[in-house]
């Protein structure tokens, strides 16, 4: 009895491994080479010449730097992208604030020079006594070759509460940070401020459907409008994990938890990507200690694609010479070949299905009443849209189950090998029939890219589909 | 200079052979046997134009090719009015008067006047009289041709487009009511109707007799030259006899309006630019539900410039017959 549940409980397990096999991973993660092992680097920011990032590594080889309890200051390092690949030792950027008070994460302005970074509010006596718990503020401050300069902090910084990790928009006008500022919804949320004739306006929660009863943190706004943060919510892959929210018509949708591998087990978090989300980084403590990781898109995505056609099998008639006319004194009668006929100059005609028909117009002179049999005759060889084929309904509600196939595919010598489908939204499937249902309403552009195998000469044809779904809000 | 000589020179024998080519084996009956037109009419000038002549006169041209140098003769069927052929209206009292014209101011082309279209002092019986008869009620020429020749084909007015002497035949009805029914036949023999090689007959404003039978079909084929858009046909007193069908290699028939009794009734055609350079084929068939007897017509044609259109006897590039053509497009399937 005991040997016959072990079996049942192999073979579920070896299918359930089999059905994970279909789905292949839609991203690729790569820890990054100017990690330190022993120390902790997080908080990626994208510059034009690399990445600006945080990490409590060493002073120098023999000494630690130690905030006033003790612990390891993180502060602020430039990794400078090299010409071939990967990236230079990491320099730090200081500031008056260097080896004295925890810095950073932070973030750059729009206009290259603005830089918004995470450090201790208090800097007075009371910071240096041991038992004090320092809250953390935004300080802002000019990036001078690899100096911050003129620092000065952020108008709601508050020595009670902690306010941190600063995100801009893309035009500058919004920022967004955590903070666990009274009157939040639980742990520490996400505000934004706007900007108003230079100053930032009082900081505005970004309600229940972002912040949690758990803590949120992070925030990064890509250029998209896409909002990535970083919460320890339930319902995750455990511990921190990386979300994204969207603005929908003044309200923030409901976030959407991003895949594995980027998200783990562990602590992921402190998202950033470039602005075509092929390329980004987040930091992960999977291997023990915080690092930052590179992902990279395997998302195929066409940028050339073409768009399903229906099969049609209909067809308009005419006597070509005759629709000129406004009046004929004829009369046409059509016969299609398939048993239907039609009367008129002008006539339209769907057949059932591909096949070579012979579609022949008979004609009455109206006026000498003679009828001329097979005046004139055409065949019409009717067949089905050499392409790829997605059989998916055109409308769906958001979170309906629904199965796409491919099984109409019409590519005649095609032995194809692969069916692989981008349904859009970021995610895909591999199989000639997938399950499906969106999260989210909105309009989603489906590629299914058909490949064959490769010929003799090594060269595998390659056939790329689309179509839209639209998905509107559960009913 | 000499080039573009050249040049317009082998143009104009292209023409001119493809021209002659056409009309060959056609012969010069007036009417042409395709236009199965029973009958030629004119009235005397006292008829009523509800009898179906809208001027009492009716000319013709005869074009003979430069190479022709032997005598020509034009031959008149039945030219009297009176005995089998001819319409009586009380009693046969009618004098006809056939005229024939060569020499400069016959060619139409070149002398507008010579069409006898403008009315008013215009003068349709330009150039050089060759020869002329009046025939009353003359039992000896019923039934029978008269013969007009010889002439020189150098006689005729030389049209240098077409590589042709052009001659004019004018019938008048002079006096009385009656209508003459008559037929022309451009002959190289004075007793026999022998065509001569690459003649042709043509004239711009058809008076003809339709036949007192339901079945047969009349035709006349005007040549679509250069440059026309569309035509405008009018036609008179056909007392609603039927339909006019015109007929090409584009066009499987186009009714045209029909007028009643004493009217003109006019109306445009438009010309695909494929039907330019051949003949159009104007089909008239009689009424089904009536025998409509005896009944005389007449019908024009001009350009969209207000020029007239030639009806040739042997139509240029052969009866049109329509080629159906069947078009075939994809359509969405209707929801």
């Amino acid at each position: 009895m005991r040997k016959k549940i072990l079996y049942i409980i192999a073979i579920v397990l070896v299918t359930a491994l089999k059905t994970r096999a279909q789905q292949p991973s839609v991203y690729d993660v790569k820890k990054m080479s100017f990690n330190i092992d022993g120390f902790n680097n997080i908080s990626p920011v994208i510059v034009k010449s690399g990445i600006i990032f945080c990490s409590d590594r060493r002073f120098s080889a023999f000494r630690d730097r130690t905030s006033y309890d003790g612990r390891r200051l993180y502060n602020i390092y430039l990794a400078v992208k090299r010409d071939t690949s990967g990236f230079s030792k990491p320099i730090e950027l200081t500031s008056e604030r260097s080896n004295k008070f925890n810095n950073g994460p932070l973030c750059l302005a729009p206009d290259g020079k603005t830089v918004y970074f995470t450090s201790e509010v208090e800097t007075g006596k009371m910071a240096e006594n041991k038992k004090f718990r320092n809250h953390s503020g935004i300080f802002i401050a000019e990036l001078k070759g690899l100096e911050l300069v003129s620092v000065h902090p952020f108008k709601y910084n508050d020595p009670q509460f902690d306010v941190g990790q600063p995100s801009i928009s893309k035009d500058g006008k919004y920022i967004f940070f955590s903070s666990d500022m009274p009157g939040g919804h639980g742990g520490s949320d996400l505000y934004y401020c706007e900007s108003i004739k230079g100053e930032w306006s009082a900081p505005v929660n970004l309600g229940s459907k972002v912040n949690s009863s758990a803590s949120e943190n992070y925030p990064f706004m890509h250029p998209s409008g896409r909002l990535y943060f970083t919460s320890d919510r339930p319902g995750g892959f455990g511990k921190l994990d990386v979300y994204y929210t969207s603005l929908n018509n003044g309200s923030w949708e409901d976030p959407v938890l991003l895949p594995e591998p980027i998200n783990s087990t562990s602590d992921d978090f402190a998202f950033v990507a470039e602005p075509d989300l092929q390329n980004g980084y987040f930091a992960s403590n999977r291997r023990n200690e915080d690092d930052i990781y590179k992902f990279t898109s395997t998302i195929i995505r066409k940028a050339s694609c073409d768009t399903l056609e229906e099969n049609n099998y209909c067809y308009r008639f005419f006597e070509e010479n005759a629709v000129k006319q406004d009046t004929v004194p004829f009369r046409y009668e059509w016969k299609f070949g398939d048993g239907n006929h039609a009367t008129g100059p002008l006539v339209e005609h769907c057949f059932n299905g591909p096949g070579t028909y012979t579609v022949q117009l008979d004609v009455v002179n109206l006026v000498t009443k003679e009828i001329t049999y097979n005046e004139k005759s055409e065949t019409v060889v009717v067949t089905e849209i050499e392409q790829p084929y997605i059989s998916a309904p055109d409308r769906i509600a958001a979170d309906q189950k629904i199965t796409l196939n491919a099984d109409s595919t019409n590519l005649p010598g095609w032995k194809i090998s692969r069916y692989y489908w981008n349904f859009g939204d970021e995610t895909i499937a591999v199989g000639k029939e997938v399950p499906k249902s969106y999260l989210k309403p909105g309009t989603y552009n489906i590629q299914l890219i058909v490949s064959a195998e490769p010929d003799p000469g090594g060269k595998a044809k390659e056939a790329c589909i689309s179509k839209n779904i639209i998905v509107f809000p559960k009913p | 200079m000499k080039l573009n000589k050249s040049i317009y020179r082998i143009l104009l024998l292209v023409f001119f052979l493809g021209f002659t080519m056409f009309v060959r084996l056609s012969g010069q009956p007036v009417p042409g046997k395709d236009e199965n037109i029973p009958f030629l009419v004119t009235f005397g000038k006292d008829g009523k134009t509800s009898w179906g002549d809208a001027d009492f006169y009716q000319i013709f041209f005869f074009s003979i090719l430069k190479d022709y140098t032997k005598p020509l003769y034009i031959r008149v069927f039945d030219p009297d009015c009176g005995g089998e052929w001819d319409e009586i209206q009380g009693e046969f009292d009618t004098k006809t008067k056939f005229s024939v014209y060569g020499g400069k101011g016959v060619d139409p082309e070149k002398n507008e006047e010579s069409r006898g279209l403008l009315k008013g002092k215009a003068n349709y019986k330009s150039g050089n009289l060759l020869a002329s008869k009046i025939f009353g009620n003359e039992a000896k020429y019923d039934n029978k041709y008269y013969t007009f020749g010889p002439f020189n084909p150098s006689e005729g007015d030389f049209n240098t487009k077409w590589n042709s002497y052009m001659f004019k035949i004018v019938c008048e009805g002079i006096s009385g009511d009656d209508g003459n029914l008559y037929k022309y036949f451009l002959s190289s023999d004075p007793d026999n109707n022998v065509p001569i090689e690459g003649a042709n007959a043509f004239t711009y404003s058809y008076h003809f007799r339709m036949w007192n039978d339901f079945k047969s079909v009349s035709h006349i084929y005007p040549y679509i030259d250069t440059g026309i858009v569309y035509i405008r046909q009018s036609n008179f007193d056909w007392d609603n006899d039927g339909n006019i069908l015109v007929v090409s290699r584009y066009k499987q028939g186009i009714n045209v309006p029909i007028s009643d009794e004493d009217n003109w009734v006019k109306s445009n055609i438009p010309i695909e630019p494929q039907e330019v350079g051949s003949s159009l084929d104007f089909q008239f068939h009689k009424r089904q539900d009536e025998l409509v007897k005896n009944n005389n017509v007449v019908i024009t044609l001009e350009n969209q410039r207000g020029d007239a259109v030639k009806f040739f006897s042997s139509p240029i590039g052969g009866v049109p017959a329509y080629q159906g053509k069947i078009g075939i497009e994809k359509v969405k399937p209707k929801k």
